[in-house]
Parts: C-alpha cells; sequence; structure tokens
C-alpha cells in the first residue's frame, strides 16, 4: 500500500526497519501505524494475529518484542491476553464492548487491564505507555489529516480511514465506536414521501434525527423542520412557523416538515469548490466533512434550506453519542464544516428506516427504493397525487409530499 | 479538395461526438426511475433483523403481501369465552358477576350507526362479526374496518397509510389499524410537541 499512497506520509519513528512482517495484523489499517506492531525482529513473532486491546486496533503495542530483557515470554503475554479476553477471540471491536453484559466498571477495568499488558512489554523501549500513545494519536492525526478525498478513495482506504477514527476516538475518549464505510448497493435509489394531512406537528422526527446523528447540542442544530402553515392559503414558508409551542394540532393549520431533498442534480454538488459533497450511486447527497472547507457556498446554491453549518465545535454528551456510525453519516463532525440529512446512511443502507421515519409516530413518512415497482414509496408515487417543492428548478429533488 | 474532405471529416465527427447521448443519463428523475427499475432484479438487503421482536402474521390482500403484527396475543384477556360462558344477557342480568368492560368508552360513529353488535357477536364472542354477520378472526381485525374505511384501507394496502415497521426493504411489515387506532374510541387526542427549540427563539430576536 506504501507506493500507491496519493499522498506524502510521515513516519514518527514508531515503525523502523525493514524487517516488517507481510501477516502481522495492524489493525491501524497502515503500515507505518503506531502500533509498533513492526519493531519485532522477524523470527520472533509469536503473537501474529490476536491484539489484547481488541479489534481495531494495536495500540497496546503487544507485538513489540523487548530487545534487551524480557520481563515476560511470548507465552505469559499471550496468557495474559487470552485471561482479559475471556474466550472472546471471535468477536471484534464493538461486539467485544457491547454484545457482552458488563457494567462500565468492567469495561473500563478491562481496556485498562490490556493497556497495562502492553505497557509490560514495551517497558524496554524507555517511553511510558502515554508516550507510546502519543506517537500514535500524533501518527493518526498526520495521516488523517494528510489522506485524500473520500471519493476516491479504493475500499482499502476507506477501510483504513474509518480504522483510524475509530482508534483515534478509543485512544482520545477511551470508548469503542462502530464505523462503517459501507457503499450504496446496487439497484436501490432511495426515495422519501411525506403526507402533509397525516403530519400533526408532534416533531417525534426532529429529537429522533438528533439523537441519532450526534448533532451539535448547544447550538441545537437540527435538520428537519415542522412548519406550521395556516390551511388554504398554500405554502407560504415566510408566514409559517417552525417553532412552535402549543398543544398539536392547532385548529386551522396544516403542518410540512423540510429537510434536505437528495436533490438528483443537486446545485450544492455544483457549486462546491472542493468537490466535498457529491451524490452518490443510491442517490444519496453526501459530504466528506474532512474534506469540506467550510466556504457554506453549498448552503446558499440550496433552494431549500437543506444545509446546517457548524459556527461552533459540536458537542454532544459522551453518553448520548451514537456510536453506530457510518464515515459519510452521523460520525463526529468539528467546526467549520457543513453538515446535513443523509436519509441515515448509517441505517438506511443496512436495510434500516431513517430515524425520523421510524420515530414519527402518525405514519406520514414513507422512506423506501424508488427502483423496486412492488415498494411502498413507489405505490404512493402512482397512486397518490404527489408533488415536490420548486419543481420548476430542475433539481429532481427524491422527496414527495402528497395528501390523502 | 483533399482539404475539404478533411474538414468535412472533421466536422462530422465532431457533430457525432457531441450528439452523444451519454449512458446512465436521463431527461428527468421519473424517465430514470423507470427505465432502471424495469431491470430490477432485487436486492440483497433485508430488514428483516428490525422487525425485532414484534410477532407478526402474513396476509395477502389483493396483490399485497405483507406482514401485521400479532394480535390475539396482545390482547390481555383473551379468549373471551374464558368469562363470557353464558350468553350475553344472562351475564348483563346476573348480579353475581363482576362487571367487566367498564373502561371501554364507545364513541366510534353515532349510536344509530354503530352500537357493540356492530363488531362483536354475543352468540360468538372470540371473533368479530362483520356487516352481513360472518367471522372476523381477532388477527385480521382489518376487514372489519375496511368495511366502512374503504379508502383508507386501500392506502394501507399500498403503503400510502399507516406506519411501516422495521426497514424499508424485504420483508414488508406494517402496523394494523387497531395497532394506532383504539376501536372503540378512533380519534386520536392532540397533544404538547416532544420538543421546543430554544437557541432559535434567541437567534430570531
Amino acid at each position: 500500500m506504501g507506493d500507491k499512497k496519493k499522498w506524502f506520509s510521515l513516519d514518527f519513528g514508531v515503525s523502523k526497519g525493514e524487517a516488517v512482517s507481510t501477516n502481522s495484523s495492524c489493525g491501524c489499517g497502515s503500515t507505518s501505524g503506531g502500533c509498533g506492531s513492526h519493531n519485532a525482529p522477524p523470527k520472533k513473532e509469536p503473537v501474529a494475529s490476536s491484539c489484547g486491546c481488541g479489534s481495531t486496533s494495536d495500540g497496546c503495542g503487544s507485538h513489540t518484542m523487548p530487545k534487551n530483557e524480557y520481563l515476560i515470554t511470548a507465552e505469559e503475554f499471550d496468557a495474559a491476553v487470552e485471561g482479559t479476553m475471556v474466550g472472546e477471540t471471535r468477536k471484534d471491536g464493538f461486539q467485544q464492548v457491547f454484545d457482552v453484559k458488563m457494567d462500565r466498571r468492567t469495561a473500563f477495568r478491562k481496556l485498562t487491564a490490556s493497556l497495562l499488558i502492553g505497557a509490560g512489554a514495551v517497558q524496554t523501549s524507555c517511553s511510558a505507555i502515554a508516550g507510546e500513545e502519543t506517537k500514535e494519536k500524533a501518527q493518526i492525526d498526520w495521516e488523517e489529516q494528510f489522506k485524500g478525498n473520500y471519493k476516491l478513495m479504493t475500499q482499502e482506504e476507506k477501510q483504513a480511514t474509518v480504522d483510524r477514527l475509530v482508534r483515534s476516538y478509543q485512544l482520545r475518549k477511551k470508548e469503542n465506536i462502530k464505523m462503517s464505510a459501507t457503499d450504496a448497493s446496487k439497484d436501490v435509489l432511495f426515495g422519501y414521501a411525506f403526507n402533509i394531512s397525516k403530519c400533526q406537528g408532534y416533531m417525534n422526527c426532529i429529537s429522533a434525527c438528533v439523537e441519532e446523528n450526534n448533532q451539535d447540542r448547544n447550538s441545537q442544530m437540527q435538520y428537519i423542520r415542522i412548519h406550521e402553515m395556516k390551511d388554504g392559503q398554500g405554502f407560504k414558508f415566510n408566514e409559517a412557523d417552525d417553532n412552535y409551542y402549543h398543544e398539536v394540532p392547532a385548529a386551522g393549520h396544516f403542518y410540512m416538515g423540510t429537510q434536505c431533498f437528495h436533490c438528483d442534480d443537486p446545485p450544492c454538488v455544483d457549486v462546491c469548490p472542493v468537490e466535498a459533497t457529491w451524490r452518490e450511486e443510491d442517490g444519496l447527497v453526501v459530504i466528506d466533512y474532512d474534506w469540506c472547507i467550510g466556504c457554506r457556498y453549498c448552503m446558499a446554491a440550496c433552494p431549500y434550506d437543506g444545509r446546517r453549518f457548524n459556527w461552533s465545535k459540536p458537542e454532544v454528551p459522551e453518553a448520548e453519542v451514537n456510536k453506530n456510525q457510518h464515515y459519510l453519516g452521523n460520525r463526529m463532525r468539528k467546526k467549520g464544516v457543513m453538515e446535513k440529512c443523509t436519509f441515515c446512511i448509517q441505517r438506511s443502507r443496512s436495510g434500516n428506516d431513517p430515524a425520523c421515519v421510524e420515530a414519527c409516530p402518525t405514519g406520514a413518512r414513507i422512506f423506501g427504493n424508488l427502483l423496486d415497482p412492488d415498494s411502498t414509496i413507489r405505490w404512493v408515487l402512482e397512486n397518490k397525487q404527489v408533488f415536490r417543492l420548486k419543481e420548476d428548478l430542475g433539481t429532481e429533488p427524491k422527496f414527495w409530499y402528497f395528501m390523502d | 479538395m483533399k482539404v475539404a474532405r478533411l474538414t468535412y471529416v472533421l466536422v462530422l465527427l465532431c457533430c457525432v461526438f457531441s450528439c452523444k447521448h451519454k449512458e446512465g443519463e436521463y431527461h428527468s428523475l421519473n424517465e430514470k426511475i423507470e427505465t432502471e427499475s424495469k431491470k430490477y432484479h432485487g436486492t440483497d438487503i433485508s430488514s428483516e433483523t428490525y422487525i425485532g421482536d414484534i410477532q407478526t402474521i402474513e396476509i395477502k390482500e389483493g396483490t399485497h403481501t405483507f406482514l401485521i403484527p400479532e394480535r390475539k396475543s396482545q390482547i390481555k384477556s383473551y379468549a373471551c369465552i374464558e368469562c363470557h360462558s353464558k350468553p350475553l344477557n344472562a351475564m348483563q342480568n346476573g348480579s353475581e358477576i363482576q362487571k367487566a368492560h367498564w373502561d371501554i368508552k364507545l364513541n366510534h360513529a353515532n349510536e344509530n350507526t354503530m352500537n357493540c353488535a356492530s363488531c362483536h357477536d354475543g352468540n360468538d364472542m372470540n371473533n368479530l362479526n362483520s356487516l352481513t354477520g360472518n367471522a372476523i378472526d381477532f388477527n385480521k381485525s382489518f376487514q372489519l374496518c375496511a368495511q366502512c374505511h374503504s379508502s383508507q384501507f386501500e392506502d394501507w394496502k399500498g403503503g400510502a397509510h399507516g406506519k411501516n415497521i422495521g426497514g424499508w426493504s424485504q420483508p414488508r411489515a406494517a402496523m394494523t389499524c387497531v395497532n394506532c387506532h383504539n376501536p372503540h374510541e378512533p380519534q386520536i387526542a392532540s397533544k404538547w410537541p416532544v420538543q421546543f427549540n430554544t437557541q432559535k427563539v434567541k437567534e430570531r430576536e
């Protein structure tokens, strides 16, 4: 992978020497990772496949064989690793931590134990575990800083950046997240229908969306807006109220929701100067948060006000972070980048409904595959009077409104 | 002469290439959906896991086949004949039997149109009762509702009315009428929105 890289890679000296073994598993996804796994002389490599700290990461330095003095032998080390894992060697990452019954304290103890074992193994290298971690963090940050545009990455490169982000989160927050880089499936084009007669303005969709997509709690960012409009006057967004607080449905009013419509010919994509946003094969318009420069051209270009900007550092209490993430979806954003609804890419690409659809108690929200002639969304499009907003612009939104 | 021919060929080539209709480009989204769904062979994405622990039964109505939640096991005092062991008038008059169903208030159409007997059969309490006196299984109570609410029934079968269960892919599962509407009092009461954005108020001041 080293020579195929499209960007420059800096080595902090963690992976020196040419004695890199091909079969050592370094979960950090890079040949020059900070896991220290390549330090070992090739012949002494008893721990080729399992790393005690769990899954995606080899930050424990467990594969580093001390050069001068042995504190523990390889066998003892193996046994210790097995001890901490309690027979979970087959599971990895997220499952390891969350698929077994354990309380917070046990989880921490396991993590700490694994780290301590690593610390014991690397003691001769003069660097304390903190030093090793700092090096790894720096290495990850460097590689993240100089990685390419997600759109141009190969599948391996996508996986590598996802692994780095997971590891980085683990190092910084001591929590395991699950992040996927699932690509669009063939024969899928996502579409959405919204029943104006059914929406009652409860706003369950908004709360569910905020929780699912890790939106900034301080600025109370929300992708979805529910507009309360007067009956019989058409859509007057300037007169509508999207932040009401009274018993709903209010007499003489109807409710309609707006969010990103995932246009098939999206103007936001055309204006992006760095191609940090694009339309995926399954119709989702996505953003690479690490490639976005925050110029907000897309925000200005969107005729539907579907995009949001992080004016401050987005903050979510650790306990409320949704750890089921997708690179293009609800992973944690940073200050100064755009974000928006992705039809919950982390859910929809694995067959689930977006959070807003699941949360709506009225069934006003319908989601499905436009290419499947038997899907409910197709039935709605073919049998109800549907319309879209600002159809004359030619943006071809994949979000239809209809009435009973 | 040669130059003229060359120019002609060049112009022709330019025309041919500039008029080339790029594959996969459509005039409109509808055209795209129509064309691409002709070669649709299904996806390998399944939504089965998202249905969760809900027990379902498969129903087939017209061209639509989908799952709805099983109902009988969710009714606390089913089967009804465990209490309804005597004819209804005997139970209503007998003072030794405790009052039941005191919490049920009937507020569904007016009393000229509907009463208990519109849906229940005193002689066959374990089943519902159609307008013509045929038995309808409690699991398929939608057939009872469909007698009057035919447009809602059509929408529900297609997927435009009612709430989807699980994910967007196969197998399709949907809530049935009584999962949202209380059949004795089908009107849904108004309530408060679940959230209020205080930041938005500040920003707009």
